[in-house]
């Protein structure tokens, strides 16, 4: 196996272009060691581009090999996106957040992967290029082809960055999970909200839950419901009842019954969504 | 989870010392210099790996192991109708080393091979051919009990490994003088240790010697007799090297026999030491857990709290093969009843055979289990009679002088102190609104005559030095509890020396005393004892050598001796004049303590032990009534463990015991699918991680027993046993709703509360 750390963009691109899909982009390798690697990698983790952690014209830019230990204690990160955050504080064990990155939470593909809900629930879309040159950006919950595996190719394309818009005025995220234990558990559920008020009342919301789908679900008709409804206890019975009717979920012997997996939706999507509204309301010296 | 320093030890003969000997052998294992298991490998070692069977029952038709044979860095390759085979078996001999006919477990060992390398032996096993016959399975116990099941041995009919009928007083006499009688089903699964290091093994065959095994037991003696047995060796060449030992809590007591047979039968047949290793799969799916339970039991209470009589109805789930099963079946079923004045019972045990993983023991061996329903009918006695869950337990609790129901004599007994000491320091009577709480009580013996009713104690020997340093050869095995430390404290005190002074040598079958093992919660009280005895020996004779020396009658003070007329003699003079008399001889000590004082009938009435430890424990619980996540908060653990040798590794023992009781209250459980353990990895597996520990403040309760050293007594096993029914109680009481199914998952929670509010 030959691993190559690379130096700048061109060198990653250039090894995936002779490598003819020999070789595949690694970046912590949390999720990538733990299987058979009968490739050539080579190792973005250090250039400029991937590590970026940036806001610009309320564009927030985090580079895709960004820990999650970094997005958890960043500043602009916790003032301007504490979903993500929160997602990424939830991952693993420290060793993990040391080394694991956001990118390779969403290319890794798990259904309920904390930063990828959390990045869903932002509405990040990730930057791709591919050895040809091109250049393309998708939201990132159409990464996901099926269970645990993405649409990028890894032999052939780079996922550079995640962009999103920052949570300024009136705006607020959060994201919550529930697991059999604290730490070092896949979760049953995990939701993430990302809401907009003006004088109280919700302009723009993104509600999502996992796992339901492949890939994080936004609860469109949940979203839909609740638009120009005022914060209050009602709107909040609102999200959670709906938010249960929409899902279809599996149960398993390992997690829980689907029964409660339905029921532990509508509580989180709807705790996810009160916070994230709090947080609107009241930003606080740091932000949100 | 918050570790706390407690300064609230008590004794009735007045402040307890707190003593914190640090053994250097600690100083081993946080540098990384000391040798595991997995971590030995010898010249010319070869690695060998087990093929073990996809089905959980079925007849094997063909075994071609040809292409495996000829493969390249193959050395050898076992199958079971190639070998001569003779059966072994912990309590019942059912197992042959390799399958030869039938498979009764998706795990079940068909083959083995040797190789160069890993991967080799990997290809290798994968290169055999065997081709199965389906057979019908069974995997629920009761099942396993009617007529029709499948049956796993001819031998055992209706799947029946063991049985136990027994009734002290006569039951229908306290149904009727009761009041109440509670009623509950309560259910336990089958429960892995989860030792952090996996069972490894290095088998080395040499012509002078015999075999060695490398591998860390708890019970080394015991397993060097059942491996020369099936290997038809004679029992001295057969030794037990053990390196360091990475966690054993019962698992490792008789260990993984399998492991130990196969890699001594590669090795003979290769004429290489050869090394099994078991991945955490295969430790998960081939382990020995401890067995899973299903207890009806009935408790019969008057209306002011005391207990009448109560019944059980038990059946415990042996898997394929029986290891230790029948012990803790009977442990389980018995223990806990002496732990309250209960002045009858009725008890009913069966022991099924299944299509599943074969069973062992844990840490409590099956006492943590009745706990969990005997603490569990005694909070629903409460609530239904309107009495304080902690005077009902004042009430009943057993006291010094009792002689309990199946005859356990307790000469020294702390309960009702711990009781009290825990709910104190809970806040039981300032208990914060929405909480819960729960209380629980615990018994443990001190080294039970129930395995070998003939063999009571322990032993040890001393040897003084030439350096005026002290060795000290025993059979009792430390995995990390600390027992070698408190060892070398026990002997020096006796001794008059420092511990420092003190090394502990327990490696060699061939060479250190025989020792049941650890188990039984035996090692400090009765092996402590031996080792108290070892020092006062061979004191006796340094006395006696000194005098000589010094031509007049001495005295002794802090490892130096003085003569009346005031000449000072070191020890190591005295180790060297000796050696010089005798042309090389060392100063030695014995220490033999054979307890007369237990016994028991065919029925088990009797004083099992010489002495037993006692445990309260108080825990304070949040419920989060919308999903219910439980959140464990805080655990109180008072102990009677007689007067505490060293605080800091008692301390480390109140820690380790209760995140495993915390683990199998609230995470913990195999679970099958058709047969097949399907949690089998520590990510699906889930022990508690230490954001799921509540504080933990362990009080010791310190009540001197004359029946250990300086009034010591054990406290490894009866750690855990408490947690389970006082985080039962306090869930119950935070919920308002009783889950009697382990473990206490928030789904079962919310299922619960949700379907009480349906029903009102």
């Amino acid at each position: 196996v030959s691993y190559l750390i690379a130096s700048n963009l061109d060198e990653v691109i250039s090894s995936l272009r002779d490598g003819s899909g020999k070789v595949r982009v690694v970046a912590g390798a949390t999720d990538l060691y733990l299987q058979d690697l009968p490739y050539g990698l080579v190792d973005l983790s250090t250039l400029p581009e991937t590590t970026v952690i940036e806001q610009e014209d309320g564009l927030i830019r985090l580079g895709a090999a960004i820990t999650h230990t970094t997005a958890a204690s960043s500043p602009l990160i916790l003032s301007r996106a504490k979903a993500l955050a929160e997602g990424c504080k939830a991952i693993g064990s420290p060793q993990i957040r040391n080394i694991g990155t956001i990118g390779g939470n969403v290319i890794n593909a798990a259904p309920a992967a904390d930063a990828a809900v959390a990045l869903v629930g932002l509405g990040a879309e990730a930057v791709i290029i591919d050895i040809e040159g091109n250049r393309r950006q998708v939201a990132v919950e159409n990464l996901y082809c099926t269970y645990n595996r993405s649409v990028v190719d890894s032999t052939k394309e780079v996922m550079i960055s995640l962009q999103f818009k920052s949570c300024l005025g009136g705006e607020g995220s959060a994201f919550t999970r529930f697991a059999a234990r604290r730490a070092l558990a896949l979760p049953m559920v995990n939701a993430a909200a990302r809401v907009k008020l003006e004088n109280g009342i919700v302009k723009e919301v993104r509600l999502v839950a996992a796992p339901v789908n492949p890939a994080p679900s936004r609860l469109l008709k949940t979203e839909e419901l609740i638009i120009g409804r005022p914060i209050n206890g009602e709107t909040i019975s609102m999200v959670e009842n709906s938010a249960a009717e929409e899902v279809e979920v599996r149960g398993s012997l390992l997690r829980c019954s689907a029964q409660y997996r339905v029921h532990l939706i509508g509580v989180l999507v709807s705790r996810v969504f009160k916070i994230a509204a709090d947080r609107a309301m009241n930003p606080g010296k740091a932000g949100e | 989870m918050t570790l706390k320093t407690s300064k609230k030890n008590t004794s009735r003969y007045g402040k307890a010392e707190e003593t914190e000997y640090q053994s250097l052998e600690v100083w081993s294992k946080v540098t990384g210099k000391a040798v595991y298991g997995i971590d030995l490998d010898l010249p010319g070692m070869l690695h060998g790996k087990i093929l073990r069977s996809p089905f959980p029952h079925a007849r094997i038709k063909r075994v071609d192991a040809s292409v495996a044979e000829a493969m390249p860095g193959v050395r050898a390759v076992l199958t079971g109708a190639g070998l001569e085979q003779r059966p072994f078996g912990i309590a019942v001999k059912d197992e042959l080393p390799l399958a030869v006919d039938t498979v009764r477990y998706v795990g079940d060992e068909v083959a083995a091979v040797a190789a160069v390398d890993l991967q080799t032996a990997e290809r290798a096993i994968k290169a055999i051919i065997i081709e199965y016959e389906e057979l019908p399975a069974v995997y629920d116990p009761a099942e396993a009990l009617q007529e029709g099941a499948p049956q796993l041995h001819d031998n055992f009919p209706r799947n029946l490994a063991w049985q136990r009928n027994l009734e002290r007083g006569s039951f229908e006499a306290a149904f009727t003088e009761a009041d109440l009688v509670v009623e509950g089903n309560f259910t336990v699964p089958a429960i892995h240790q989860v030792y952090l290091e996996p069972i490894a093994c290095v088998a080395v065959d040499e012509p002078y010697t015999g075999i060695t095994l490398h591998t860390a037991l708890q019970s080394p003696d015991v397993v060097r007799k059942i491996v020369a047995g099936v290997l038809n060796y004679p029992l001295s060449k057969v030794n037990i090297d053990g390196p360091v030992m990475g966690g054993g809590f019962g698992g490792r007591v008789y260990g993984n026999l399998k492991v130990y047979i196969l890699s001594a039968l590669l090795a003979i047949k290769s004429g290489r030491p050869v090394k099994i290793q078991l991945t955490r799969e295969e430790e998960f799916i081939a382990g020995r857990p401890m067995i899973a339970a299903v207890i009806n039991m009935k408790m019969a209470v008057r209306k002011d709290g005391t207990i009448l009589g109560r019944e059980a109805d038990i059946i415990t789930d042996n898997g394929a093969y029986s290891a230790q099963a029948p012990w803790v079946s009977k442990t389980l079923s018995e223990r806990n009843d002496s732990v309250y004045r209960i002045p009858i019972i009725k008890t009913r045990v069966r022991l099924a055979y299944t299509n599943k993983i074969p069973t062992g023991q844990y840490r409590a061996y099956g006492n943590q289990v009745a706990n969990f329903a005997t603490e569990s009918l005694i909070d629903m006695a409460a609530k239904k009679l309107g009495l304080d869950p902690l005077q009902i337990r004042l009430k009943n609790c057993v006291r010094e002088g009792d002689i309990t129901v199946h005859g356990l004599q307790i000469f020294k007994c702390g309960l009702s102190e711990c009781l009290r000491a825990a709910a104190k320091e809970i806040g039981w009577n300032k208990k914060k609104a929405g909480h819960g709480y729960g209380l629980s009580v615990a018994i443990h013996a001190n080294g039970s005559l129930v395995v070998d009713k003939n063999f009571r104690g322990a032993s040890a020997l001393s040897r003084l030095e030439l350096d005026g340093r002290v060795t000290l050869f025993t059979g009792e095995q430390d995995y990390g509890q600390g027992t070698h430390g408190a060892f070398a404290q026990i002997f020096a005190r006796a001794l008059d020396v420092s511990p420092t002074q003190v090394t502990v040598e327990s490696k060699q079958t061939k060479t250190a005393p025989f020792s049941t093992g650890a188990l039984a919660m035996r090692q400090t009280t009765v092996g402590g004892k031996a080792i108290q005895l070892a020092a006062e020996d061979l004191k006796e004779k340094i006395f006696k050598n000194a005098a000589e020396l010094a031509g007049e009658p001495v005295t002794m003070k802090n490892g130096i001796l003085t003569s009346i007329s005031g000449r000072k003699l070191e020890l190591a003079e005295i180790a060297y004049h000796y050696h010089t008399i005798t042309s090389g001889l060392s100063l030695t000590g014995e220490g033999k303590y054979v307890p007369e004082e237990s016994d028991y009938d065919e029925s088990g009435y009797g004083n099992i032990s010489v002495a037993y430890s006692f445990a309260a424990h108080a825990v304070e619980v949040e419920l989060d009534k919308t999903t219910g996540a439980l959140t464990v908060n805080h655990l109180v653990a008072a102990h009677d463990s007689g007067r505490i040798v060293n605080h800091l590794t008692s301390r480390g023992q109140v820690y380790g015991g209760v995140a495993q009781g915390i683990g199998m209250s609230c995470f913990e459980g195999c679970l099958f699918n058709e047969g097949r353990m399907a949690n089998a990895s520590l990510a699906d597996y889930k022990i508690p991680t230490s954001l799921d520990l509540p504080e933990i403040d362990p009080l010791f309760i310190e009540i001197e027993d004359p029946a250990g050293p300086y009034g010591s007594k054990g406290l490894g096993e009866i750690v855990m046993v408490p947690v389970i029914g006082a985080v039962a109680n306090a869930a119950a009481d935070a919920a308002g709703v009783r889950i009697t199914d382990l473990p206490l998952t928030a789904e079962k929670i919310y299922q619960a509360m949700v379907g009480r509010e349906c029903d009102q």
